[in-house]
């Protein structure tokens, strides 16, 4: 009985490009093998065959409406590069300025909508802060919860004056964008984020000022600060760090241990003739490759990037092929073989270095690694913590929450640098050719390559965070960074696994979970759970 | 008290996103103030596995009363009619979505992927994806031209891509406050009040528009998109210039050319080489005039309308 194997279907995880399926194998209680699926294909690639070079533009911020100005932004630096456009400084910036609002967007909303309500799961009702995550993170009803849905619609009203509207506007085009703002769009701007940091940012995430909050650079500054004061305790960051520890939080969930970014926040005085090859050295948040088990970094470059597709569902053989030289065939049927195919993701990975996990996680601990040019940002908090406490699910939401502060600070710094004299836009000459453009979403590194012949698209191809976070396992039988992230992770209700929704979420795959249990080798379902 | 219930088909959670945007009411207040009682949402749920399953079993057969079924996102029938592209809870999403539709009161389809296919449903709509009652422009959709839901009307179609909050959050209200008879539909389906007037209706750029004073290239601080920049403005129905987006602009009044999102053959032209951003003329005319105006007529009045033209309306106006 103690070795009996029992497999959870667990149907869908997350949402992200669509359902998130994951089957976990439970041994003694602790998850053994993982494999992830994602159960939606729309063909964003296949619609765009042939279009319009700007139609990436329109469909590829639908991709995802969590993460469109993410995609905007990879679209428009991707025909930069293609087109070899000129990029004024003023519309680098108010590119930049929407990618940030809309991360900033994405912190509470994240946090509170997806992540903590977890936190109220009747499996913890004896934890020590039960009640109080109750009280504060319980949807709808939650004090926390409703402060902080509400205030994440804030920040995307900046990106409503310069875009338009968010979610799904295309004021990014190559050669700059769309708007020209006036001096009461920069001030509305501002009380805009003034707002947010006055009524949610430092009061409620923080309990402190942000400038108090910067001063923490390592683990130990940062235990003294949580020591500090009841409001450092008390603020959601210091629950979420009390509630974790409570309830094990830091125990599991760690992951390949290899990460990956982009980079992102083009300066701009730094990538206003974008090439593919210069885009790593003009980034304000340095992009990279971190190997933890070797405590190594290294440089990272678009032409590293492999995808497979031997657990895909598409027709496209078994050979890792860089993204210029994908296909796109999905296969007709979509039957589930975890010998064979089994997802719509395919294995994306580092040609040397292999599969790698993307998301904030990694961006921090890139920050603080000795990489890159000396201007560009750095940070040694995250990566002191990594060495001090390991990784863990914690660990990989800390990092998110612990960015806010900084995405503020550099919506600050567009606003500032804004001459509103000078253009926003260069019309670009129109002409064929191969383009690249990449950035950080929230959730982690997007690149988009496309490719233009004969004035329409022949190949777009996107590779989102998601892709590196939910591929299946590879030829090699390495899993992918999810699939070995919930390896090891402890469940201790089968009728009720969170633990695996807090592994899921941490790498923000955002939904929800369904699940049923299934008997591993015959494959029928065991038993129905909480049916009341 | 109504009880919902979201789904997403082939989505991009767009809609739940600009619906997360709400204000007066926020999605907070329509549980808390107005007795939205929702069974389940991909985004704001607890409920998790055999839970989620039972409440959609009892939905189907009537043991939990389902007044209001959203769908976001399209219906996806690839490959082969079976739907397996998108699963959902261990099936094909669009069996879930036939057996719901027949059991709510009121169907509300949000978004354009769910109201007509949308982006998925661009040529070659690799996914077979259709909207709830329409394909594009074709009556029909996935579940009939016939579809009537419990309360005798056809699907509630609140397009756009995405939708914006309010558009969706009134409609809910009326709905649990017992006005939803009171919801008059177009020959789209779509609620007249809200997608009778034009997206133009309360462009900043109006005045731009009626003396043909044209934006020629992007970032200008004047002129209208409609001209040169291929904006939708004039042929395309909601109340974008009349209800603002984030509480703050509109696309058009940001320098954005409208791409006529709530119209059910959006995105134009299937995006082909030529067509995006530009405006499509025939001897330097629109080959597409906004909505009733003749070409001949539309000639006259250009020349009317340039020889009216005062000074200023060549100079910048959005300035500094």
């Amino acid at each position: 009985m103690a070795t009996a194997v029992q497999t959870l279907d667990i149907s869908p995880v997350g949402r992200v490009e669509g359902d998130l399926d994951v089957r976990v194998d439970i041994r003694d209680g602790v998850v053994v093998e993982a494999y992830t699926q994602a159960e939606l294909f729309r063909g964003f690639e296949v619609i765009l065959r042939d279009k319009d070079p700007q139609a990436g533009l329109v469909v590829t911020p639908r991709a995802c409406g969590i993460c469109g100005a993410s995609h905007l932004t990879c679209a428009a630096w991707a025909l930069d590069t293609a087109w070899q456009a000129e990029v004024p400084r003023n519309a680098i910036l108010a590119r930049n300025i929407g990618q940030l609002v809309e991360s900033l967007q994405s912190m509470p909303r994240h946090h509170y909508g997806l992540f903590m309500i977890d936190m109220v799961n009747e499996n913890y009702r004896h934890g020590k802060f039960y009640d109080e995550a109750v009280r504060r993170y319980a949807p709808f009803t939650g004090a926390n919860y409703e402060i902080g849905v509400t205030v994440s619609g804030k920040p995307v009203e900046i990106y409503a004056l310069f875009g338009g509207q968010w979610p799904h506007s295309s004021y990014m085009v190559p050669g700059g964008v769309m708007c020209a703002p006036t001096l009461s769009d920069v001030t509305r701007s501002w009380s805009i984020l003034e707002y947010f940091r006055t009524n949610w940012l430092e009061p409620v995430w923080l309990g402190c000022s942000m400038e108090r909050y910067e001063q923490i650079k390592s683990y130990d500054d940062f235990m003294t600060w949580l020591n500090e004061r009841p409001e450092h305790a008390n603020s959601d960051l210091g629950m979420y760090y009390r509630i974790s520890e409570d309830i094990g939080l830091m125990k599991f969930g760690a992951g390949l241990g290899k990460y990956v970014s982009w980079g992102y926040i083009p300066h701009e005085d730094r990538y206003q003739h974008p090439t593919i090859d210069t885009r790593q050295q003009s980034v304000v948040m340095k992009g990279g490759v971190y190997d933890a088990k070797a405590d190594k970094f290294h440089p990272m470059n678009q032409s590293f990037t492999r995808e497979s597709t031997t657990h895909g569902w598409y027709d496209e053989g078994n050979n890792p092929v860089h993204p210029f030289n994908r296909t796109t065939k999905p296969m007709q049927s979509n039957d589930r073989d975890f010998n064979g195919a089994y997802t719509w993701c395919t294995e994306v990975a580092h040609e040397q270095l292999g599969r790698l996990e993307a998301g904030p996680l990694s961006r921090q601990l890139i920050a603080g690694g000795d990489l890159g040019e000396p201007w560009q940002h750095s940070d040694p908090f995250i990566l002191d913590v990594y060495k001090k406490m390991g990784p863990s699910l914690w660990l990989r939401h800390f990092a998110r929450m612990h960015e806010a502060v900084k995405v503020y600070r550099q919506i600050e710094h567009c606003l500032r640098e804004f001459r509103l004299n000078e253009p926003f836009y260069i019309k670009p000459r129109e002409r064929d050719g191969q383009g690249w453009g990449a950035t950080e979403a929230m959730r982690g590194a997007l690149a988009h390559w496309i490719e233009v012949k004969g004035g329409k698209i022949s190949n777009y191809q996107i590779i989102a965070p998601t892709t590196w976070n939910v591929g299946p396992h590879d030829a090699q039988g390495g899993r992918g960074p999810i699939e070995e992230a919930l390896v090891g992770t402890p469940i201790a209700n089968p009728a009720d696994p969170v633990e695996v929704g807090h592994v899921a979420r941490s790498f923000d795959s955002c939904l929800v979970c369904t699940v049923h249990a299934h008997d591993a080798k015959s494959g029928k379902e065991l038993a129905r759970f909480r049916t009341a | 008290m109504a009880n919902m219930l979201w789904l997403q088909g082939g989505a991009c959670s767009g809609n739940t996103m600009s619906f997360l945007n709400a204000e007066e009411p926020s999605a907070c207040d329509l549980v808390t103030d107005f007795g939205i009682n929702v069974l389940w949402q991909p985004s704001l749920g607890m409920d998790m596995g055999e839970n989620v399953q039972k409440l959609l079993r009892d939905c189907v057969s009537g043991a939990i009363p389902l007044d209001i079924f959203v769908f976001e996102g399209t219906v996806v029938n690839a490959p082969n009619g079976t739907g397996t592209w998108n699963r959902f809870a261990g099936r094909p999403m669009k069996d879930w979505v036939k057996e719901l539709t027949a059991a709510a009161q009121f169907v509300v389809a949000l978004g354009d992927c769910a109201t007509w296919g949308g982006i998925p449903a661009t040529a070659p709509n690799p996914s077979d994806s259709k909207g709830l009652q329409f394909l594009k422009k074709q009556h029909g959709g996935f579940l009939g031209a016939n579809f009537k839901s419990k309360a005798g009307l056809p699907v509630i179609n609140i397009p756009g891509c995405p939708a914006h909050p309010d558009w969706v959050t009134q409609v809910l209200v009326a709905v649990a406050t017992g006005r939803a008879g009171e919801l008059e539909l177009d020959d789209l389906q779509r609620p007249k009040t809200f997608f009778k007037s034009f997206t133009q209706t309360g462009c900043t750029r109006n005045m731009h528009f009626a003396y043909k004073v044209s934006a020629t290239e992007f970032g200008q601080r004047k002129g209208c998109l409609f001209y040169d920049l291929g904006c939708r403005g004039p042929m395309t129905h909601s109340p974008c210039n009349r209800i603002l987006w984030n509480r703050q602009s509109s696309k058009t009044r940001a320098g954005m050319p409208c791409l006529g999102c709530t119209e059910p053959e959006f995105p134009f032209f299937d995006l082909a080489p030529g067509s995006v951003f530009k405006t499509q003329t025939m001897m330097g005319v629109p080959k597409e005039l906004p909505e009733g105006v003749d070409k001949s007529a539309y000639i006259k009045l250009t020349a009317a309308a340039k020889s009216a033209s005062p000074a200023w309306a060549e100079k910048d106006i959005f300035v500094i």
